[in-house]
């Protein structure tokens, strides 16, 4: 075992120092890959990897996670009726990859495609009834109620080559994609690498990448992508396992940096069924309270997650009063025998077996054993995504009708509006998609949530709703937010960029002397 | 000879429609792939478009019908995920998946022969021992441990080869070892139990009796019958090997069918598994179909009979 160590020690260290960056390419792994490139047909956050290398909205959100203009050079939002009329100056001079001028006409195309029922993203933009093109850099977005979601989401339409389109159908361009994006798709094996190109004419030098080549390798095997880095084989890798960041860290010319996830994890509790004790505040208290969450953060995920009360630092409307519930396992007990169990209660758990977040499977169960201790017996039932995700849906059947560790993505910067509308809104009408909840309170706080556009009424009444859901344990209990690491060498400059979930390669460039710093972000827990 | 190779043929089909049955019913009863396909803010009215889109809001009879209609011309549908033509998926990590079974199956003979044959020649010495436990080795342990550990020794500590990937030979050293270690233990106990039945027959006796030299004994006259269950293990193992890669795939990041179809199995991709599992299904009838008629050439005996 010593000389074991002693072989990879000494191997390591000769790797590290053997970096394959150079001035004009880089390698990349990632860990998992995106299926779609088409941003008018993509659903999965991990689209969001490939997409966001050539695609561009008409707002972007910066490393300090505050909203800017990008290819809206500006807008302005103007209240008609009981709706709202967003109009854009779109920004002159941008290129598509293969040189046609952006226009107006070409976020009309992108709209028409994603208001397409079946393109699967329609209702992201639910509200929005038309997009308008005045001229060729002038267009207005016509919604039939204020949309703060919308805002959020930077406006969420995407610059979409039409012309291109037309000439290559849709099956050409899932082959080779062109937006107006830093990169530009040189080619693509499917499991394997994806390389693309600096994309010379890009608009915007001061936000465009150092390197004159990507090379993005996909290596889902946690030990094989370390050790396609510690053998110099690639130079950035996104996802180091949470067991081995401290030893990443002191791994000599290797740059780690730790980034908030934008997925927001939580108990969903069955809080409607007649018979579920979990109708009772008292019970769902007892749950919050009986989990040692900081333990589980320490010794489980190795440090590498945030205690969230509702919000995460950094997201819209967090604050920094509302604490979690604190581990109380007597308490937990006591609201249980005041709730009428004194025996406690046996009920369905249900685990997450993919690690879709890092260690996702262990947590759970150690979760359950913190039930149990207070009386909370957990029959654990374990689910691989498909089986999972279809039953915390409220539509399906059989449906959730215990307790489900579960997730949803708040983005970055965090914005709890889609989140809440869809876990703790009752269902019906479009909400509630995965809420076992109803509150008639908390709905019309949510539905004048998604109305207001403002920044300054919106985080006032998050943190409002926040308070709320908190004291009531409505719509799930927060457990806490996962941290994501990446690990690059010390001869690239890398500047995470929150797009596709701060492994954007906006800003990745040489580092010729070897001392560039890791830059400070909004995502810093 | 003909109307055997028809038959075989015949019956190919029949497991080959056999294997569509059974993946079309139980892709369905696995759930429903919408959810996996939309957000989760999606409303009803995007279940229900979507539903319509990919055909699933019809009866499954008639799902199942379409379904056969177009397998029959080698339409597999587009898959649910990537949006391109499912059997173009599969094709195209075939070769990948091909190329790694090969030289699996071939690090599996280039070991399995010298061990069968110097266990059987030195039956119970150590020699015999040494060969037993090296070989019950890649049986015991997991291939994705293996390849982990051959990961850490040969790509990470020594770096004579690359950690992951396809492109060079030096790439498929390592995943074809991992793949290929698992049969050699049945391999070595399968020629060697053989080679020891032969070795005590009549016509072997004979052989050394008139004076055959006993290289030429054993390589030409005891290994070559020796080698005709070995053929029928071979052909098992390579089918195996092309349908069971998908761990060895995912340690070393290889880009194969295996790690595809599995993947689309967690993601009800309900093309790209069909396809995936078709190819399969025809591949391992194919191989089968191959060893069955090697036998001929190996023994003149078989092929008289037939």
């Amino acid at each position: 075992m010593i000389l074991l160590r002693g072989l990879l020690g000494t191997a390591l260290l000769c790797a590290v120092f053997s970096s394959h960056a150079n001035e004009s390419t880089v390698t990349i792994a990632f860990a998992a890959e995106a299926t779609q490139v088409d941003p008018t047909r993509t659903t999965a956050g991990v689209d969001a990897y490939f997409m966001d290398l050539f695609f561009e909205r008409l707002l972007a959100t910066d490393p300090q996670l505050e909203r800017i203009n990008w290819l809206a050079e500006d807008w302005e939002i103007h209240p008609v009726g009981k709706g709202v009329r967003i109009d854009v100056k779109i920004r002159e001079g941008v290129r598509f990859h293969n040189g046609d001028l952006l226009s107006a006409h070409d976020f009309r195309f992108a709209y028409e495609r994603q208001k397409d029922p079946t393109s699967g993203v329609s209702s992201r933009i639910r509200y929005v009834t038309d997009v308008v093109v005045h001229d060729d850099h002038h267009l207005s977005m016509h919604l039939s109620q204020p949309d703060g979601a919308i805002i959020v989401q930077n406006l969420d339409i995407w610059a979409m080559p039409k012309r291109y389109f037309e000439t290559v159908g849709e099956e050409g361009f899932q082959k080779h994609p062109v937006g107006t994006g830093p990169w530009k798709f040189v080619s693509r094996k499917p499991r394997d690498e994806l390389v693309v190109e600096r994309f010379e004419e890009y608009w915007n030098p001061d936000a465009a990448p150092g390197f004159e080549r990507l090379i993005i390798k996909i290596i889902p095997e946690d030990t094989t992508r370390v050790a396609a880095f510690k053998t110099g084989a690639v130079d950035w890798m996104d996802a180091v396992p949470p067991a081995q960041v401290a030893a990443f860290e002191a791994l000599p010319n290797t740059r780690v940096a730790s980034l908030q996830a934008p997925n927001n994890l939580f108990l969903n509790l069955n809080a409607i069924d007649s018979g579920s004790p979990f109708r009772d505040q008292r019970v769902r208290l007892a749950v919050a309270h009986a989990v040692d969450y900081d333990a589980i953060i320490k010794y489980i995920l190795f440090g590498q997650g945030v205690r969230t009360a509702q919000l995460a630092p950094g997201s819209i409307g967090f604050d920094p009063e509302l604490k979690p519930h604190p581990y109380d396992p007597d308490k937990a007990r006591e609201l249980l025998v005041e709730a009428g169990y004194p025996a406690g209660i046996t009920i369905n758990c249900y685990n997450l077996t993919t690690p879709r977040e890092p260690y996702i499977k262990e947590v759970g169960e150690t979760i359950y054993a913190y039930l149990a201790e207070v009386g909370i017996r957990c029959r654990i039932v374990q689910m691989e995504y498909g089986a999972w995700i279809n039953l915390g849906r409220f539509s399906t059947r059989p449906w959730m009708d215990g307790l489900q560790s579960t997730m949803w993505g708040q983005g970055l910067p965090g914005d709890p509006t889609d989140a809440w509308g869809g876990h703790l809104h009752t269902n019906g009408q479009g909400w509630g998609t995965y809420s076992y909840h109803s509150d008639p309170e908390l709905d019309v706080m949510i539905e004048q949530l998604r109305r207001l556009i403002d920044d300054e009424p919106r985080a006032a009444l998050i943190r409002q709703i926040a308070h709320l859901k908190h004291q009531r344990a409505a719509g799930g209990i927060p457990t806490y937010r996962p941290v994501l690491a990446f690990a690059w060498r010390d001869s690239i400059d890398f500047k995470p960029w929150p797009g596709a979930f701060w492994r954007s390669m906006r800003q990745i460039g040489p580092c010729p002397t070897r001392t560039c710093p890791i830059h400070k972000t909004g995502g810093t827990p | 000879m003909g109307a055997y190779i028809f038959t075989r043929c015949w019956q190919g089909m029949i497991a080959i429609i056999g294997a569509v049955l059974i993946v079309f019913i139980a892709q369905r009863l696995a759930g429903d792939p919408l959810a996996l396909l939309l957000p989760m803010d999606a409303t009803e009215a995007d279940f229900a478009a979507m539903r319509a889109e990919l055909g699933l809001d019809k009866p499954i009879w008639i799902q199942f019908a379409n379904f056969i209609g177009s397998v029959a011309v080698g339409d597999f549908g587009y898959s649910y995920q990537w949006q391109t033509p499912a059997m173009d998926l599969i094709l195209d990590r075939l070769p990948a998946t091909l190329e790694l079974a090969l030289a699996g199956l071939v690090f599996a003979i280039l070991l399995a022969v010298p061990l069968g044959v110097l266990s059987a020649l030195h039956q119970d010495s150590w020699i015999d021992r040494v060969a037993k436990i090296f070989a019950m080795l890649g049986q015991a342990v997991p291939n994705f441990w293996i390849g982990l550990l051959l990961i850490l020794f040969f790509a990470v500590s020594l770096q004579w080869f690359p950690a992951y990937g396809r492109g060079t030979v030096g790439h498929l050293v390592l995943p074809a070892i991992a793949l290929g270690w698992y049969p050699v233990a049945a391999m070595t106990r399968t020629l060697r139990s053989a080679m020891l039945d032969i070795l005590q027959s009549d016509y072997i006796r004979m052989a050394r009796a008139i004076g055959l030299s006993e290289r030429a004994i054993i390589w030409k006259y005891a290994l070559r019958n020796g080698a005709v269950p070995l053929a029928t293990m071979i052909g098992v193992y390579f089918a195996n090997m092309l349908g069971g890669a998908f761990v060895v795939e995912v340690v070393f990041a290889w880009p194969g069918v295996g790690r595809t179809v599995v993947e689309a199995v967690f993601a009800r991709d309900f093309p790209v598994v069909q396809a995936g599992v078709v190819l399969s299904a025809v591949v391992f009838v194919v191989v089968n179909l191959m060893v069955d008629l090697s036998y001929g050439l190996i023994d003149p005996r078989i092929r008289r009979e037939r």
